[in-house]
């Protein structure tokens, strides 16, 4: 009995010695879900975009306050501005539902690695959340800016990322496992996609941004960043950016317009695409081929042009594949010979395809991709022309 | 050559109560007794008459006024003693019992009476002594009157589909419908009396052949180990003869549904009948009775599955849901999705208490109000509910001193808790809430899992009558899997717990008529 009892005694002891050890009650937290980091010459500059609980609940009547608060600090290192940002935020800044980091302009030219590190490195910031660049700005200024539906800023850079990877195909959700990956890997070089604040970035930040049917500053991705290493070196265009997806075997789904062989436009809705790359090296000179599989439905007729019959389809078929593999030629020969980076993998697929023959010429690989040798082989079905046949105007003639 | 004794035992009488006192050949002594051991207590009515017609011979018939019939003790005593008695014989001699109980009471049950203790069961239990001047044997009549309650719909279990019968307070009637239900020799009945100043008769019920063997014995030593003044009802004999008395769980099951109680002793359970409840025991009690109710077995197979599962869905809800909420907003923010973190969060802005605070709160709160609606008088129910859900569910929000998901929380382990078919491991479960949140607020998931983990262990290691409290879980028995978590249709139900009934597991006519045979 006695030794029941101690037993009871020091169990119940343990509730009271551990005094609910890193409790934090949800109303402690100030939910982080969005951070920005700069460099402003030798320092970080940190800026965390905070929820304000009270102002997203769609309870309570909105009181004109923002949803979203941005602090911002400076230290020596990104954690040490982390933590600074407690001097002026009422709560600690809780990280593990971050959505979105956003990489200033000037701290990505002059190397990512480290900030990545204290990313990776603290426990209370999951991987799940998106990494962006800042293009031609700050990325203070990008967390400076209300947006409207989705009360969250970073809530909209998300949704907004993945929406258009999924439907337009000119940006690329990464998380920082992904960024790591490639960061990890010698020859690779990661790409992001880049976000611009187009209109005066002072209106961005007061609540007449999102009271207005125009809002006049808006968060705009402006296609892909490339990196060389953890260096940003320039930004693809849009239309670029889609090619590179291509390539990269990252569409889902998107539109590519083409001309009619008399007049007028035709675009078509690409419904899947699946790229393959492979190589080989023959007397030490590697090739590689990317073969590109599309399905893709007519989307919009806007000449006159017969449906039903099976050449136009083929005309279709064949003058999608020549302007995807011509974008697609373009684009390697921008990241090949202005750019210089291998972020599409060829060096992995060289090293797959051949490892004795790689290392022979491995060495030399940085003076080698600028000249190396890629086909684009795109391959294109039309499976369908939508709920009417022929275009409108041509039904009129009829 | 037998007065002596009987001085003896009469000069003995006050400092030793155990010594049997027989009765005395001199009625007026008889009478005395009975009167001073009594009390003079009114309702015990001692009627002296003469019989015979010649030779008048005077008798006395004691009764308990309430217990025996009266009618019964005109009818057939009285009348038939007083009126037409009419033989020589020798008076004051055995023989004269021997010829009133031949020939002149109409009545069922009559036995001899040598003795006091006896003749106060007799006539306590409503049974009519006749007692003969001059003779140390009494007869004792069976005239119990039956002022039962009616048989009427079960209060605590009740069904949509199935029998709308209970049992009543009176053990005969309860015994009497089992049997109605299972017309069968093999169903034996083993009686005891319990409790030295209550004398409560108590009924073991039994299948022979289907039950096993060794539990009914263990049931009857147990039963008979028991050393205590009063049995009330039969909770006290649970708590008497239960195999582990410090655990929470119910490891006896009782229901006050002939049908529960019929099914239970044709899987080969041993039921309990304690007079003055409706509340028979069955042993052994596994976990899964405790989940099942008998309208499962009533209704399409597929239905009580499903409703099976739903029951076990809403133990786990009513048992963790809170701790859950107290773990997971004060220690793992990072487990709920952004969308609901952000809305919980808007909720707690201004709550002045932790999470866990809060749900204490509110839990006790609710418990109160539960506990209040029970002991209320029926009439003044209602109105606890409406001040019970105004000032719980929309007051404490408005004022600001909870947040509206507790209130949810609260509302759904509260409802969820009602789901159990028994009521004893809804009690159960309402307790162990508590402790479960203690930890969570302590050590957050780790702790509920803790506390989940060691309550399973607790349940494994836990026993009724020898039979794994856990089975047919753990141990798993793939054969008793069919009437487990689901239900299987009923053609392929064809064994009992193998562990309950370790003689004969198989069901069905033909097995039973072998075991007739034999």
């Amino acid at each position: 009995m006695k030794k029941i009892t101690t037993v009871i005694l020091l169990t119940l002891l343990t509730f009271l010695l551990s005094g609910c050890w890193s409790k934090r009650e949800l109303n402690e937290l100030a939910i982080a879900v969005a951070l920005g980091v700069d460099k402003t010459d030798d320092n970080y500059e940190v800026s965390v975009q905070i929820v304000d609980p009270g102002q997203i609940s769609s309870k309570q009547p909105a009181s004109g306050r923002a949803p979203v608060i941005t602090y911002t600090a400076q230290g020596k290192t990104v954690f040490e501005a982390i933590r600074k940002i407690t001097n002026s935020s009422p709560r600690k800044p809780y990280f593990s539902h971050l959505q979105v980091v956003v990489i200033g302009e000037k701290l990505a030219s002059e190397g990512i690695e480290p900030t990545i590190d204290f990313l990776a490195r603290d426990h209370e910031i999951r991987n799940d959340f998106n990494i962006i660049v800042a293009n031609k700005t700050t990325a203070k200024e990008v967390l400076n800016v209300l947006t409207p539906i989705e009360k969250i800023p970073a809530q909209k850079i998300s949704s907004s990322i993945q929406n258009s990877e999924k439907a337009w195909g000119s940006t690329l959700t990464v998380n920082i496992d992904d960024l790591i990956t490639t960061l990890r890997s010698n020859e690779n070089s990661p790409v992001l996609t880049a976000i611009e604040v187009i209109g005066d970035p002072k209106l961005g930040i007061d609540q007449t941004n999102v009271e207005r049917i125009k809002t006049p500053v808006i968060l705009e991705f402006s296609g892909l960043a490339v990196f060389k290493q953890d260096k940003f070196v320039g930004v693809l265009t849009d239309d670029e950016s889609k090619s590179y997806n291509f390539l990269n075997d990252n569409v889902e789904s998107t539109i590519e317009v083409i001309s009619c062989p008399k007049e007028g436009r035709l675009s078509t809705e690409i419904t899947k695409s699946k790229t393959k790359i492979k190589g080989k090296i023959v007397n030490g000179i590697p090739k590689l081929t990317v073969h590109i599989e599309i399905d893709q439905n007519v989307g919009e007729v806007d000449c006159t042009i017969n449906l039903a019959e099976k050449e136009t389809i083929q005309m279709i078929n064949e003058k999608t594949s020549n302007l995807i593999k011509e974008k697609t030629e373009q684009v390697l020969n921008t990241i090949q010979k202005n750019y210089q980076v291998d972020n599409l993998g060829f060096s992995e697929v060289l090293h797959r395809a051949d490892p004795k023959e790689w290392k022979k010429i491995k060495e030399d690989w940085a003076t080698i991709f600028p000249e190396l040798e890629v086909n684009v082989k795109v391959n294109v079905r039309t499976l369908g022309v939508g709920t009417i046949h022929n275009s409108i105007s041509q039904q009129s003639k009829e | 050559m037998s007065s002596s004794k009987n001085n003896h035992n009469d000069t003995s009488q006050p400092t030793s109560n155990s010594t049997k006192h027989l009765l005395n050949p001199s009625l007026a002594q008889n009478i005395k007794t009975i009167k001073r051991a009594v009390g003079n207590s009114n309702d015990i009515i001692i009627r002296e008459i003469l019989i015979g017609k010649s030779e008048k011979q005077p008798i006395a018939i004691v009764y308990t006024d309430g217990l025996a019939d009266k009618t019964a003790i005109t009818d057939f005593i009285m009348e038939s003693l007083m009126l037409d008695f009419d033989e020589p014989f020798e008076s004051k001699s055995e023989a004269v019992n021997q010829y009133l109980k031949d020939t002149c009471l109409p009545v069922g049950d009559v036995k001899d009476i040598g003795d006091f203790p006896t003749l106060f069961n007799s006539i306590l239990n409503g049974e009519t002594v006749i007692l003969l001047d001059g003779v140390t044997k009494g007869i004792a009549t069976s005239t119990k009157s039956s002022k039962d309650r009616a048989i009427t719909e079960p209060s605590t279990e009740s069904v949509i589909r199935g029998p709308k019968e209970s049992f009543t307070e009176t053990l005969r009637t309860n015994t009497a419908l089992i049997r109605r239900k299972i017309k069968n020799p093999n169903l034996w009945i083993k009686s005891r009396v319990i409790g030295k100043v209550t004398q409560t008769d108590i009924a073991v019920m039994y299948i022979n052949g289907i039950a096993n063997e060794k539990i009914v014995k263990e049931v009857l030593n147990r039963l008979d180990s028991i050393d205590i003044d009063s049995i009330l009802e039969s909770g006290y004999i649970e708590a008497l003869i239960q195999d582990s008395k410090y655990t929470i769980f119910p490891t006896i099951y009782n229901s006050e549904r002939p049908d529960v109680i019929s099914a239970e002793l044709l899987e080969g359970k041993v039921a309990i009948f304690v007079d003055g409840t409706p509340f028979v025991l069955i042993v052994p009690a596994l976990l899964t009775s405790f989940l099942q109710s008998s309208e499962d077995y009533y209704q399409n197979f597929i239905i009580s599955s499903l409703i099976r599962f739903l029951r076990f869905f809403g133990i786990s809800i009513s048992l963790i849901v809170p701790s859950l909420y107290v773990s997971i907003t004060t220690f793992h923010q990072e487990m709920l999705p952004t969308a609901m973190l952000i809305s919980l969060a808007s909720q707690r802005e201004g709550v002045p208490f932790p999470a866990f605070v809060e749900a204490l709160i509110m839990e006790i709160a609710f418990e109160i109000l539960r506990e209040a609606g029970l002991r209320m008088p029926r009439t003044i129910g209602p109105a606890v509910s409406i001040v019970g859900t105004l000032v719980i569910g929309q007051a404490a929000v408005e004022a600001g001193i909870v947040s509206a998901v507790m209130v949810i929380i609260v509302a759904l382990t509260a409802i969820c808790s009602f789901l159990f078919p028994a009521y004893g491991l809804s009690n159960t479960i309402r307790v162990l809430r508590f402790p479960l949140m203690f930890l969570a607020a302590g050590f957050g998931l780790f702790g509920v899992i803790i506390g989940v983990m060691a309550l399973i262990l607790h349940l494994c290691s836990l026993r009724s009558f020898g039979v794994p409290y856990m089975s047919p879980f753990a141990p798993i028995i793939p054969d008793d899997q069919k009437d487990a978590l689901v239900l299987f249709p009923r053609g392929s139900l064809l064994t009992r717990p193998r562990l309950v009934s370790k003689s004969n597991t198989i069901r069905g006519h033909k097995h039973l008529k072998n075991e007739n045979n034999n």
